[in-house]
Order: C-alpha cells, then structure tokens, then sequence
C-alpha cells in the first residue's frame, strides 16, 4: 500500500486522501426517560489517536459510543466529528465512520461475504470483483474466510465478533469505533486485535475509539485512556499515568482483588438453603 | 433457494398475471375474438323501456343472440339484435320486450311465427309487439283510481251542488215540492171559487142549480151533481187535510219538506256522502289511499326503480361492496 | 389526547417513511435482485393461501346468493353477483387482508428484529437509508405483485362460484348459464377497478408495516408486539380506506 501518513487517510473509493477526522465531545449528558446515564462528558480524540474508554458494566459506554456514531443524540451538550454532528446523513456520508457493535449486529438475513460486501456494493465502490477481494482480504486477516458461505446464526461468538470486526475494515472507514471487540475472544486473536487497531494508525492514520474490559490491550495500544464510571469520566490520561495512579478506586478498578473465601455470597448460599 | 430459480419463478408467475388478465380482458370486454359471425335484425319499438345492449334474444324461450346496440331512429327506438345465424326467424314472427321476472333484467321475446314463413334475412327489420312492462301497469293502476275519485266526486257534486248552478238533487226536489204545493194551493182556491158560485146561481150551472122550474126536474140531477158536489167537497176536504197533513209536517212528504230534524238527517246524510267523497278525494282510509295515495303509486314506481337500480349496479360502476350487492339486490 | 397524538406520530412516520422510499426510486434497477426476492416473498409464496381463500370466499358468495335469489325466482343472477363482488371488492380486500396477515406480519417481524439487533443502526452507520434498501424493493414488488394475485384471487373465486351453482341443489345453476351473466355484469373495467384498489391496499399495507417495524423499540418481546400492531393496524387500515377508495373510484 502507499506511504504511511500521519494526518491523511486514503479514501479508497476515489483514492483521494481525507484528512483523519477528530472527535470532539462536549459537555455530553444523556437520561432515559428521566434516569440519568451520562452526565457531562467532555474529551477530544485526536486524528488519528487511539482513545481507549474503560469502566465498569453499565457505566454507559456502550451508550457515549452510539452517540459519537450518531445513532442517538445527547440530551445536553454536543458531539462533533470532524467539526460536524455524526446524527446527520450529511456528515455520515462525507467522514466514513464504522462501529463495531458490543453484540455484533450482522446482518441476520445475509451470508458472512453479502454483510461485508453490502457496504461496498451500495455505494458503488468497485467491481463486483475488486469488492471480493476486498471482502476476501478482510475475512482472511482476521482468519474468517471459512465462514465466508456461512449465515451469522451458524457462527460462534467469537466468529461472530470478527466478521464485524471485518465488516468494519470493509468500509476503510476514518473513524472506527470498537465496543469490546475482544471479548469474546482468545488471547492470540485478542493480540491480533490489537495488532489490526495499531496497524490502522500507523499505516492509515485511522482514528479509533476503543471501548474494552481488557487492561492489557488497553494499557498497550492506547494512545490516552478515559475511565467511565456512574455515567462520569473520573480519569484522563496516558497509559503511563494509568498504571502509577494512586487512585483506590482506580486501582481497584484496574487490579481487582480475588477473594476465594467472600463472606457476601456465603451469606446468599445460606439464605438460599432453607 | 438458487437465486435464478427464484428470478425465473417471479418471471413465470408475473407473465401467468400478464396471460389472465388479458383472457380476462378478452372474456369481459366481448372482445371480438371469441365471436363467430352473426345475423343481426332490427327491431323497433316505441319504448325500449330497460332494454340494455348485451340482453338476450330469447326465440320461443331458448337463448339464440343478444341485443348488441340500442339507438334511437327518429320517432321510435331500435335494437340491434344478433342472433345465430343457424337460426332462421320466421318473417311473421314477432318480437316483444320481456321481464324475466320482478328483479330480472329484460330480454327480447321472439315467437316462432308461421311454418311456412320464409326466414328473414340478415339486416331485415322484425316486426314488433308493444308489451306493457311493470312500470306502465302501475302508472295504469294509478289512472283507475283517478277515474273512480272523479266519478265519485261527480256524484256528490250532484247530490250537494257545487254551490253555484241551481243546486243537486235534492235541493231540486225541495223545490219541486215548495212549487207543487203553492199550486196545490191555487188550484184548491180555484175549486173554492167555482163552488161559490154554483151556491149563488151565477153563470149557468148556478142559474140551473138556483131556477125553481128547473128545480124539480132537475132535481134528480141536482141529486146526482149534489152527489157530485159531495164528492168533490170530500175530494176538496181531502186535499185540504192532505195539505194540513203536508202544512203539519205530517207523512213522508211533509217530513220530507217540513221537518227540520228530518231535513238536518237529510243534510247529515248528505254531509256524510260529501265527506266520504272528500275523504275519497283527500286520499284518506284505506281505500282513500288505494285509489289517492301518491305513495303508494310512488313506492310501487320506487320498488321497480330499485330492481331497476340493483341490476344497473350490477352492470354499472354502480356503488357495489359485497354488502351494497345484497342490499341493492334484495331491497 | 396521548392516543390522538400517537395516531399522529404514526401517520407522520408513515409519510415521513414513504417520502424517504421514494426519493430512491432511481435505484430500483440496480436493486434488481432484492426487488425480485421481495417479489418472490410477496407474489408467489403468497398464491397457493390466496388462491385457497378466493375458492371459498367464491363458493361462498354463491350460497348465500343461491340462497337469497332463489326466493326472488333470480337465481340466474348469481353469476354476476359473484362476479361483481369478487373482482370490485372481495378479491382485492381479502387478498390485501391475506397479505397483512402474511406479508405484512413477516415484514415487521423482520424489520422489528433487525432494528432490536441493531442490524437497523448498522445500516445507519454504513450510511445505507433502510427505506432505500429494506422498504423500496417492497413497495415496488407489491405493486407489481397486487394484480397478478388479484386476477389469480377473481378467477378462482369465480371458478368457486361456479362449482357451487352447479353442484348445489337447491341452486343449480349450469356453469354456461352463471358464466354468461357473470361476462353480462361484471366488465373489465370493474376488475381493473378491483386492482387499483387492490394496489392501494398492498402499498400501504407493506408500508405500515416497515414502519411499525423499524420503529420498534426494546426487545425480542417487543417484536411480536410490533407485529401485532402491524396486522391489526394493516386490517383496520384496509377497512377504512376501502371505504375511500371505493368513493374515489366510482
Ligand atoms: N435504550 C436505553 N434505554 C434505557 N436505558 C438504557 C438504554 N441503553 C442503555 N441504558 C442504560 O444505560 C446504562 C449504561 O448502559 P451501557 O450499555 O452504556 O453500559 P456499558 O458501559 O456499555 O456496559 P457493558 O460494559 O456491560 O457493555 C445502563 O444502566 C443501561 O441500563
Ligand atoms: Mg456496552
């Protein structure tokens, strides 16, 4: 492929460059139906940064991610992409911005090669032949292209998971959003994860939003790492930053303690007997 | 599914779609391809009433063409008739419009006419027979009662009067009577006179009556006119007590003339006749309404439009739903 | 008050939808082989339970006009009752209740998993409208579906009539005689009366139902609740509109 470049993505429909797009998050709070999940929010990604997003189970990740991909709207403050709002058609269409879903979200009703095609071929890009290889070549990286003749209710989990991941490299996207994308997965593919995020940055420029439960393929990739908790960003830093913090919570939070012997579910064992 | 199969049974199933609406078309539009060559005959009549194109020619009952156009030629209506050719219409028999029953649309009516009839040819004109339909029946039904209200209310105009001409019947036999008896009185102060007269011997039968030389020979005949004299004396005091009688309100007559309870029985009566005859005119009672009431006239005429209107819809683009069928056709 | 609004929404989501649909239409040609698929949904699979329904609706009109005429000497006419009532009203309203209950019910249960799995958003995200790719090849294939089922329904159910005329007692009616009033009353252009109406039906029909699936929100539960709505709202639609659409067509 062509020489790497810092701040140029190459749009691979035209073969034009693009300026790697930025994200811009401010102020960015979001209640359902009265019940507050994110409360005033703000960060900026840069272009072409890896911005890894970590917290705790219902912290509201999955929820900041949708809205930076523009499927909802924030009930107060404001989300940029490339200085525009990602809820708009106009915007989607002029920055290709690709999300993998936390659940996959395949296209139920067409084969593993039509889900990474459909994208392709809707806007025109290519031959049916240079889309094959495009589809192929994704497939293949992420070690999928048997199932290429599959439906998605005939795959695993973690098939599942890749072939969105695929689905997502398809579309040469500028901004890539990943919510968990190796969590379902082994650690070798977990690396190649990892491996496939760094390359997008290095050779691509591509900007990435990372959401993971996974410390090492955060501590390793990221370029800066937000924590999420309670619907609050508590932290913002380097992974540097991350790992001599002091915070309890933090660290509790990064290194959790087994404890084989927690009286709490002992308690629920003897309640339950009776 | 092999993604050509599917395209071809879409194809398959689209062009089977194409292929029956088109035979639909082809069966529903009279198109001309199922047609053979038919013998067409013209038939006029001075009504067609609700003859439509597409009716059929019925010859002694058995289908042999339909009406294919109706049109107006001048003074009357014609209808285009298309009959089989196979069948040969006789040229004295005879065409007439038919109901094939009360709901039924109408059909045309051919008779076999005569065995020896030469056949009529094609374009040759039938004779016709005027038929009257339904609609014509009621509108006649419609006259009678119209007939038999004013016969009545001439007949009570004769009984009463009409206030103006001299007055009905009756008020003529009052004054016949009030005329007779000023000359029943007349005459008996005429026969009165004339017997005063004898008495004093004026004019000749009262010098004959009044001579003594006369007297006795003609006293047997002065006994028989004094017989005479008797009688008409008892004729005279009979009248008299015929007019006291008459004068008292005595007897039919004198009822008749004199009596005000009888006269007010008569008037009642007369009353009665006249309100009878009112009420016949004014339409009320049952028969009232039979021979007056415009409608029942009317839903007789509304009930035929109705079949009328339940067939149109049928052939139409009358407001038929599955329901509107029904409805139009049972009511 | 809440209920008014919510008939509101719905019809302005409606028109919101179709107006998205449309404004695609040039792509019809390069979405050849959803639009035959859609075709193939909506056409052929549905015939074999439309042309079982037409049968019976047909013999049953036949009966009951059988039964009604015979008593009016005007047995003759059933031909042309059936005839009538299939092609300008039963035909196209039960074929379109046939296709809510069939299509219509598949549609949403289709649209309404793709929008709780997020397949909907996905679409979003690649920037591909779900009205260009999942409700246009819909639209278009009911419309050029509707008349080959409605022709498909009106001879069978004419066929149906038919068969009772000729088979049952107290009707018997030989088929030449119920075919030749049914050519005698009902004209071509009361079956093309029926298709249009027929067109109306199916359009909205699958229409509503995209909606109502692509506006579902939650869960698989709320999936069967969609599909609910969609057929109950498709029936309820098909109702009244066949009341309009009869008044306009006159
Ligand atoms: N559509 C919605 N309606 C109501 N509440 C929602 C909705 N989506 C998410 N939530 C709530 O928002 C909170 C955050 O959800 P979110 O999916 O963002 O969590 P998360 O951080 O992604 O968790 P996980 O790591 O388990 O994926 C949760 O409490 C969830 O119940
Ligand atoms: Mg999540």
């Amino acid at each position: 492929m062509d020489s790497p470049c810092c701040s140029k993505t190459r749009n691979p429909f035209t073969g034009a460059e693009a300026n790697a797009v930025g994200v811009h998050v401010d102020k960015v709070s979001k209640t359902y139906s009265g019940v507050s999940v994110l409360s005033n929010i703000s960060f900026d990604v840069q272009p072409g940064e890896i911005f890894v997003l970590m917290g705790p189970s219902g912290s509201g990740k999955s929820v900041l991610l949708r809205q930076i991909a523009g499927l909802e709207r924030p009930t107060a403050g404001s989300i940029t992409v490339d200085g525009q709002d990602p809820s708009l058609e106009e915007t989607r269409d002029r920055v290709r911005l690709a999300l993998v879903f936390q659940a996959g979200a395949l296209f139920n009703s067409l084969s593993v090669y039509d889900n990474l095609a459909l994208y392709p071929r809707e806007h025109r890009s290519g031959t049916e032949a240079s889309i094959k290889e495009r589809v192929m070549h994704a497939l293949r990286i992420l070690s999928v292209e048997d199932a290429a003749k599959k439906f998605p209710s005939e795959l695993s989990g973690g098939m599942k998971k890749r072939v969105s991941i695929a689905r997502a490299l398809v579309m040469e996207p500028q901004l890539l959003l990943y919510d968990e994308p190796t969590s379902e997965l082994d650690p070798v593919m977990s690396a190649t994860i990892s491996e496939i995020i760094a390359t997008l940055k290095n050779e691509y420029s591509v900007t990435s939003i990372v959401v993971t439960h996974d410390r090492s393929l955060a501590l390793t990739i990221a370029n800066r790492v937000g924590i999420l908790m309670e619907g609050k960003l508590i932290t913002l830093g380097t992974p540097q930053e991350l790992r001599d913090t002091k915070n309890p919570k933090l660290v509790d939070f990064l290194y959790p303690k087994i404890d084989l012997q927690n009286p709490r579910f002992k308690k629920l064992e003897t309640q339950e007997t009776p | 599914m092999n993604t050509t199969q599917q395209t071809a049974r879409v194809g398959l199933f689209f062009l089977l779609g194409v292929a029956l609406v088109w035979v639909t078309f082809e069966t529903l539009s009279d198109g001309k391809i199922f047609e053979e060559h038919t013998k067409t005959l013209i038939a006029g009549f001075g009504d067609l009433k609700q003859l439509k194109t597409g009716d059929e020619v019925r010859l002694a009952g058995v289908k042999v063409g339909s009406v294919a156009k109706t049109r107006l030629a001048g003074r009357r209506a014609e209808a285009l008739l298309q009959i089989d050719p196979k069948v040969p219409i006789a040229s004295d028999a005879s065409a007439s419009i038919v109901m094939s029953g009360l709901i039924g649309g109408n059909y045309i009516s051919i008779d076999m006419g005569s065995s020896g009839a030469p056949p009529l040819p094609d374009g040759a004109e039938i004779r016709t027979v005027e038929t009257p339909d339904l609609n014509t029946l009621m509108s006649e039904i419609g006259g009678l009662g119209k007939q038999l209200q004013d016969s009545l209310g001439s007949f009570s105009k004769a009984l009463n009067g009409d206030g103006k001409a001299g007055g009905g019947i009756i008020q003529k036999l009052d004054k016949l009577v009030t005329d007779n008896s000023s000359r029943v009185d007349a005459t008996m102060s005429n026969l009165q006179e004339i017997t005063g007269k004898i008495n004093r011997g004026e004019g000749t039968l009262g010098k004959l009556v009044n001579d003594p030389k006369l007297h006795d020979e003609l006293l047997a005949t002065v006994a028989e006119i004094r017989s005479t004299a008797t009688q008409a004396k008892e004729f005279v005091s009979n009248a008299e007590a015929m007019m006291d009688q008459v004068k008292s309100g005595q007897g039919p007559l004198g009822t008749l003339v004199y009596d005000q309870k009888a006269a007010d029985d008569i008037k009642a009566s007369i009353a009665n006749i006249r309100s009878v005859s009112d009420k016949l005119a004014k339409g009320e009672g049952t028969l009232g309404k039979l021979i007056n009431d415009p409608g029942l006239y009317n839903n007789a005429q509304v009930t035929i439009k109705k079949v009328d209107r339940a067939l149109d819809g049928l052939s139409d683009s009358g407001p038929i739903t599955a329901v509107g069928i029904v409805a139009n056709a049972l009511f | 008050m809440k209920q008014l609004y919510a008939i509101l929404e719905g019809v302005g989501s409606v028109v919101q939808l179709l107006v998205r649909s449309l404004s695609y239409w040039a792509t019809i040609p390069r979405q050849r082989a959803r639009f035959i698929e859609q075709c193939y949904m909506i056409g052929y699979t549905t015939l074999p339970i439309v042309a079982i329904l037409s049968f019976f609706i047909g013999t049953v009109l036949a009966l009951e006009a059988g039964y009604a005429m015979s008593d009016f000497g005007a047995k003759e006419f059933i031909g042309s009752l059936v005839g009538l009532s299939m092609a300008r009203e039963l035909g196209p309203m039960m074929t379109a209740v046939l296709l809510a209950g069939r299509v219509g019910s598949a549609i949403t249960a289709e649209l309404a998993s793709m929008k709780v799995y997020q397949e909907i958003d996905a679409l979003t995200t690649m920037n591909i409208p779900a009205a260009k790719i999942l409700v246009l090849p819909r639209l278009a294939a009911v419309l050029v579906m509707m008349p080959v089922l409605i022709i498909i329904a009106n001879i069978v159910g004419w066929f149906g009539g038919s068969v009772v005329a000729r088979y049952v007692s107290y009707v018997g009616i030989s088929p030449e005689a119920y075919f030749a009033a049914l050519r005698h009353y009902t004209k071509f252009k009361d079956v093309m009366n029926g298709m249009e109406k027929a067109e109306v039906f199916g359009f909205v029909v699958v229409l509503v139902c995209c909606d109502i699936g692509l506006n579902t929100r939650g869960g698989p539960r709320e999936i069967g609740a969609a599909v609910t709505r969609a057929v109950v709202v498709s029936l309820i639609l098909i109702l009244v509109l066949d009341y309009f659409v009869t008044k306009i067509l006159l």
